[in-house]
Parts: structure tokens; C-alpha cells; sequence
């Protein structure tokens, strides 16, 4: 965001994010061997901002990412897991990296992403749970990146976010009443963005950084047709 | 912050809160500068173990604290004896175990226990597999709970049949726990996909569970988890790669498909003879990506008006292969259409379940014509059994849905848009001619399949509800020369793609004049109106 790559020690990254990677494609979060398909979306996402996405065997990482499907066409953290519209966030945005947008189920993906939202206009993570402001952005990035963002209520959604707004700190809570973070309020900012809100730079629904950097940075994250 | 309501305070007891929070503040930081300055000193030690264990049990988080446990675990075990060791490890266990009441979805905590189990010599699985049991009777629906017991079950092996009753019983307990059929959608593909038929579930049990999600959505209709089963059953069918549209002309040759494919897939099962006689070439993806259900295929064979048996053949398996024979539709352009069909195909015991089961739904809409789970369900089971029988009904239902479920109003236009084209499309394909021109009574919000139509010359989309986010997918349209696009909803054509068009028409959108103006410098030899 600051146009500052330089200032970091570009090859000991990449070394290191690499030197992560596991034969099935995965990546470990350190060397004790946590595995999460958190993780695989970081390095992804790390290494092709640097530009060096060949570091790794990007073919074996979307490979291990397509092993985390699941019956309804979302994602869980590792193969078998429960879908997550958080951990969808992460598969979708690494095979919109790779440029393997094709694999998703797009259809039944996007019905589940859209079967999110509750009567309040708010977006939940998972069925039967209750909403939560930071899904305003798993979700609407998620299918933003699907191409079918039109498929759940805008305006309802916008009411949600705003009035999860705090009036005293301006910032941005889980829920209407709790207390504000900046987790949130990142995503509430960001969930506006994509929902159109023009007073807000236009946020990049892959890597969740403004278009313009993206831009600057010669990259194209696919997005389905 | 999840869950935590903000409460306005008095200033006293603001000020008591505030003093409590310097006061633990100041514990913490003591704790970590200590371990901090042991972990220096390279003290791996069982005081660094009882320091990080007490910050621990207030903060399950600190995944560098864990990290430090790990590391002072792997260097006792090189000092201490096997028994000293099963000790050390059963109070790691029991750390985890109490950090976990305080945060039962701490990664780190989750992640030490397996990793203690995985690098201990006597993990004790039959245990771990109960304790499971007891957080899954806690919190039914923590997702971290299950990964571990997944993570149990691949060491432990139970008979799987083990765990797929178990998922049964948990649906009996609550037939709203999502977590439970997402299991189970797992056990049934291990445990009986249908080897011989090439289905994902053999019928017997494709048809059991139909049987059980219907029972469990009439028990409680307003729980949405059972639904999204049932929608994953009424897919479950066979899917196989088939040729859709191929066209040759003098400027590009292009092969369609019913899905996506790569590379190594065209090469394997695809070719190409023109006068009987092989043609070589490579194959380039439309979208620029490695799978993609539209090629066009790069050859040296001069394309003139005078050829003839033309064929292009499919290899889809050992035994079984398809072959387009290609027609001149006009001079020098050459097309082969193979027989569509987007009917799903179900073995015969579970179609008749099917129809059994939509008699049920028939009457359950007819007492209650604005539920939107009976309606959706309805118009799913429709189009599954016969979708082209059931059109104006299914498109009825849709347009009753975008009422009565009006926040996904934008998802039932684009399924009706989809199922009005896979309905044209089989009349359309029996047509000798170039021209696409949608005639459907809805107006289309999107465009599915449109590789479908990549042979067309003439395309009018005119009147319809296209918004731009549409525009790139015209890639599709390789040979089109006149494109219609006017009365629709485009705000702007910075997405339209490179295709090699002689006429645009972009009549009756709210578009920006500049940009078009600029389009039009960069693409005169394109006639637009606008």
C-alpha cells in the first residue's frame, strides 16, 4: 500500500514461505506443522504480490485447496473440514490468484454464500448462526470474486453495516451494541466498498487492499465468468 | 472482539475496571519478560514450562508460547526417562484440556493437544475419541471439535460405519446441526459410492437418504441444514465431458465443451480430420486459463470452400467415444452440433423416490403457497425429474420466489435465466443457421452457456436486463460479426473483450459517451451505434 516492497528482504520471504510448502501441496503456519488453508492463502497471496508465485508448485497448492471441497462447494480449514465463509474467502481468493477459478462449483457456492444473509440484512458464517459484520466481507468477497454479488440484497446488507457503526469511536463492531475493533472496522469499511459505497477507495475483492495498489502492481486475480 | 456487548460504565467503576486491568497488565508483562529473557538464555527448563503454563491458562492464544512448550518438550525428551516423559506429556494434555474451557476454538490449544498425541509413544486414541463425544454434547456445532475428531478417527480407525451412526444419532438429537450432515456427506462418498455405475452413492443409499432429509425438513421446516443436504442429493448424479459445438472457418477453429478441461485432456482425447486426413495443432484457451470449455485450435490447414468430411473424434472413455461430423452452413464455414441435454439423469429406484416425494411437496405448497423452502424445494425436484414436462411451472414457481424471498431476488432471475436457456438451447441446436437471437418470455440477467452459441455469427441480445458485469463472458462469442447488446442495463463497456466484431449496436444504455468515444478510437473498424 505504501509502495515500499524494497524495504523488505524480498528473497529470505520467499525462502521462507516456501521452505513451507509440503508435499501435498499445503503449507505449514511455522515449522511446528499446523496446517490450514489460512495459510496456503497467505503464502499465495504473499508471494504473488512480490511476484514470485514460481517459488512454489502453484499446481499442488490448488490441488490441496480443491481436497478442502466440501458437498455444498465451500471450503473448511483442511480436507474434511466444515465449510466457513471465512475459510471460503481463502480458497476462492487463492484460486482467484491461481487463475483456477473453473474448479469452484460456482452455482452451488454462491447459493450457499447467498443463503448467508438473515432477515436483518446482516451475513452469517456458517448455517444457523447468528450474523456477524466481518462476514460483510468473507461472503460479499467471495462472491464478488464469483460474479455474483447481485445475488443477495444490498441495501439491507448496507443497513447492517452501518448500524454495527459505533456513533461515539466511529469504528466497527461484530454486531449492533458490541463493542468496536478494528478487525471490523476494516471489513465494515471494506464490505461498503464492494457494495459500491463510492465515498470509499474501491477495495480489491481478492486481496482486500485498494484497487489502485493492485493496479500499481500489475496483478490480475481472475474472476469468474 | 465477537459477542461483546459494550456497556456504558459509571466513572468509578470505570476507574475500578481500569485499575484491575493495569493491575493484571503488569502480571502478564513480568511473566513474559521472564520467559522472554529464559527463552535468551536457552533455559529450556520445567520453571519455563510452569511460567509459559500459567500465562497459558489465562490466554490459550499465544501461539509463541506454545511454540516455546514444544521446544523445551523435545529437549526433555532427550534427558528424561519413559516414565518421567508419559508424565510430562498427560500434564500437557491436561493443560490443553483446561485451556480449552476457557476458549474451545483456540487454534493453538487444538493444535498442541494433536501434536502431543502424534509425537507422544502411547497416545491413548479411544480416549481422545470420547472426549470428542463430551465437547460435541457441549457444543454441538464447533467446528474445531470435529477437525480433532476427524483427526482421532484417521489414527484411531474405527470402523467407519462406527462414525456414520454416530452422525445419524446426532441428527435424531437435532436434525439443525449443519455439522453433523456435512460428516456425514463425507462417510456416505467413502462408504458406498457406486464403483460399478460411476454415480457418487449407490442407489440404495442415495434413496435411504433422501428418505431421511425429507423426514428431517417436515419435522422442522424453517431450519435451513437439512435443505442444503437435500440439494447436494439431488445432484449427486453422474457427470461426463462432452462435446458441444465445433466451427471452422478460414480465421479460427474452435472446440466447445459442456465443462472445463485442460491441456493435457485436449491432446489425450481430441482430433481433428479434415478430407480424412489428420490435422495437427495446439490448442489455446479463449479465457487464458488452463481450463477452460471453449479452444480454439491452432492448425496450417488452408480452410477453403471445398472440403468435406470433416469429423472431429472424442475419446470420453475406453469403450466409449463421440464423434461431430461437421455441415457447410455458408460458404467456407463449417459447423458440427452435438445432441444437447441438461436433463440430470438418476438411477430408476431413486427417480421413483422422486416423484414419490414431489407428490408430498405438491400438497405441502398447496397448504402453504408462500414457504419458500417448500416452493424451492419443489421447483428443484421439478427440474431434476423432468425439467423441459415442468418449465412453466418451475418459471411460475421463480417468479413467486423472487416475491416471497426477495433478498436473493437477484439468484432466482439468474436461474431463470439458466434453465429458460437449457431449454432453448436442444430446439435451437436442431437448426441449420448462424443467428442467435434469445426468444424466451423472461427477460435473461445473465449469460450461462454461452459456449454453447460460439459458433453464431449474428447474436442479439437486445431487451434484455444484462448489466456490464456480463461483458467479459461474450469471449465466448469467437465468431460473432454483429452483436446486439442495446435495451439492456449496461453502465459501462470497459469489460467487453477483443472479438473480431464488424457491428456493435449499444443503443439504450446509460453509458458514458467518453468512454465509448474513446472504444470507438481504439476500434474503428467496428461499426457502433450508441
Amino acid at each position: 500500500m505504501y509502495d515500499r516492497l524494497d524495504a523488505i528482504d524480498v528473497e529470505g520471504v520467499v525462502r521462507f514461505v516456501a521452505s513451507m510448502q509440503q508435499e501435498d501441496g499445503s503449507f505449514f503456519g511455522d515449522q511446528w506443522g499446523e496446517v490450514d488453508t489460512r495459510f496456503t492463502f497467505c503464502a499465495v497471496m504473499t508471494l504473488s504480490l512480490l511476484h514470485r508465485l514460481e517459488a512454489i508448485n502453484v499446481n499442488k497448492a490448488v490441488d490441496f485447496v480443491l481436497s478442502c471441497m466440501n458437498f455444498d462447494g465451500g471450503f473448511g480449514s483442511k480436507p474434511g473440514s466444515e465449510s466457513h465463509a471465512g475459510l471460503i474467502y481463502c480458497c476462492v481468493g487463492t484460486l482467484s490468484i491461481c487463475r483456477r477459478m473453473d474448479a469452484l462449483k460456482g452455482d452451488e457456492l454462491a447459493w450457499w454464500l447467498c443463503e448467508r444473509q438473515l432477515p436483518s440484512g446482516g451475513l452469517n458464517g456458517r448455517p444457523e448462526k447468528l450474523p456477524d459484520l466481518c462476514y460483510s466481507w468473507w461472503v460479499m468477497s467471495s462472491l464478488t470474486m464469483l460474479n455474483r454479488i447481485h445475488w443477495v440484497d444490498k441495501e439491507t446488507l448496507e443497513q447492517f453495516i452501518l448500524a454495527c457503526q459505533d456513533c461515539e469511536t466511529g469504528g466497527f463492531s461484530d454486531r449492533p451494541g458490541d463493542v468496536s475493533d478494528p478487525f471490523h472496522t476494516l471489513f465494515g469499511l471494506a464490505g461498503l466498498s464492494l457494495l459500491g459505497n463510492t465515498a470509499i477507495k474501491r477495495v480489491n475483492p481478492t486481496y482486500c487492499l485498494p484497487q489502485e495498489t493492485i493496479d500499481r502492481l500489475k496483478l490480475e486475480p481472475q474472476i469468474l465468468l | 472482539m465477537h459477542g461483546r456487548l459494550k456497556v456504558r460504565t459509571s466513572e468509578e467503576e470505570k476507574y475500578r475496571k481500569d485499575k484491575e486491568r493495569q493491575e493484571k497488565l503488569k502480571i502478564f508483562q513480568h511473566a513474559m519478560r521472564k520467559i522472554i529473557s529464559k527463552r535468551k538464555q536457552g533455559e529450556k527448563d520445567v520453571e519455563q514450562l510452569e511460567l509459559t503454563g500459567k500465562v497459558l491458562a489465562n490466554n490459550p492464544d499465544i501461539y509463541t508460547l506454545w511454540n516455546i512448550r514444544r521446544e523445551i518438550i523435545e529437549h526433555l525428551r532427550k534427558l528424561q526417562s519413559d516414565e518421567e516423559l508419559i508424565k510430562l506429556c498427560d500434564s500437557e494434555l491436561s493443560l490443553t484440556e483446561y485451556c480449552l474451557k476457557i476458549n474451545p476454538k483456540s487454534y493453538c490449544a487444538w493444535h498442541q493437544r494433536e501434536w502431543i498425541l502424534k509425537t507422544r509413544a502411547d497416545p491413548d486414541w479411544k480416549k481422545e475419541l470420547e472426549l470428542c463425544n463430551t465437547y460435541l454434547k457441549l457444543d454441538e456445532r464447533n467446528f474445531h471439535t470435529w477437525d480433532y475428531r476427524r483427526f482421532v478417527v484417521s489414527h484411531y480407525r474405527p470402523p467407519l460405519q462406527e462414525e456414520f451412526k454416530y452422525t445419524t444419532e446426532k441428527l435424531h438429537d437435532n436434525f439443525s446441526n449443519y455439522s453433523a450432515w456435512h460428516y456425514r456427506s463425507k462417510m456416505l462418498l467413502e462408504l458406498y459410492p457406486d464403483l460399478d455405475g460411476g454415480r457418487p452413492i449407490q442407489d440404495s443409499h442415495h434413496k435411504h437418504e433422501l428418505k431421511m432429509v425429507v423426514n428431517a425438513v417436515f419435522t422442522d421446516p424453517d431450519d435451513t441444514s437439512a435443505w442444503f443436504y437435500q440439494r447436494w442429493l439431488l445432484g449427486a448424479v453422474k457427470s461426463i465431458t462432452h462435446l458441444v459445438v465445433f466451427t471452422l472457418t478460414p480465421v479460427r477453429t474452435t472446440i466447445a465443451f459442456n465443462c472445463h478441461v485442460d491441456k493435457p485432456y485436449l491432446n489425450a482425447c481430441i482430433q481433428l480430420y479434415i478430407n480424412n486426413e489428420l490435422v495437427k495443432g495446439e490448442f489455446v484457451s479463449t479465457g487464458n486459463c488452463e481450463y477452460d470449455d471453449l479452444w480454439i485450435y491452432k492448425h496450417g490447414y488452408p480452410i477453403d470452400d471445398n472440403l468435406h468430411a470433416i469429423r472431429i473424434d472424442h475419446t470420453i472413455s475406453n469403450t466409449e467415444t463421440e464423434t461431430l461430423y461437421c455441415e457447410k452452413y455458408m460458404p467456407c464455414f463449417y459447423v458440427g452440433k452435438n445432441k444437447i441435454n441438461f436433463q440430470h439423469n438418476y438411477a430408476e429406484p431413486v427417480l421413483k423416490e422422486l416423484k414419490e416425494q414431489l407428490i408430498s411437496l405438491r400438497q405441502l405448497q398447496e397448504l402453504e403457497p408462500d414457504s419458500k423452502w417448500t416452493v424451492l424445494t419443489t421447483t428443484f425436484f421439478l427440474w431434476c425429474i423432468n425439467s423441459s414436462e415442468h418449465h412453466e411451472e418451475i418459471l411460475k414457481n421463480l417468479t413467486t420466489l423472487k416475491r416471497i424471498d426477495s433478498q436473493r431476488a437477484g439468484y432466482y432471475s439468474d436461474l431463470i435465466t439458466k434453465w429458460s436457456m437449457e431449454k432453448l438451447l436442444p430446439n435451437c441446436y436442431e437448426q441449420k443457421c448462424l443467428d442467435y437471437k434469445l426468444d424466451c418470455n423472461y427477460k435473461i440477467t445473465s449469460l450461462p452457456h454461452l459456449q454453447y452459441f460460439s459458433f453464431c455469427v449474428n447474436v442479439d441480445l437486445s431487451n434484455q436486463d444484462l448489466t456490464s458485469n456480463c461483458l467479459p463472458s461474450l469471449i465466448k462469442l469467437q465468431h460473432c460479426k454483429v452483436l446486439n447488446l442495446s435495451n439492456n442495463k449496461l453502465t459501462s463497456i470497459i469489460g467487453l473483450p477483443e472479438l473480431n466484431l464488424e457491428e456493435l449496436i449499444i443503443t439504450g444504455n446509460v453509458l458514458n459517451i467518453e468512454e465509448v468515444e474513446m472504444y470507438q478510437l481504439e476500434h474503428f473498424s467496428i461499426m457502433i451505434f450508441f
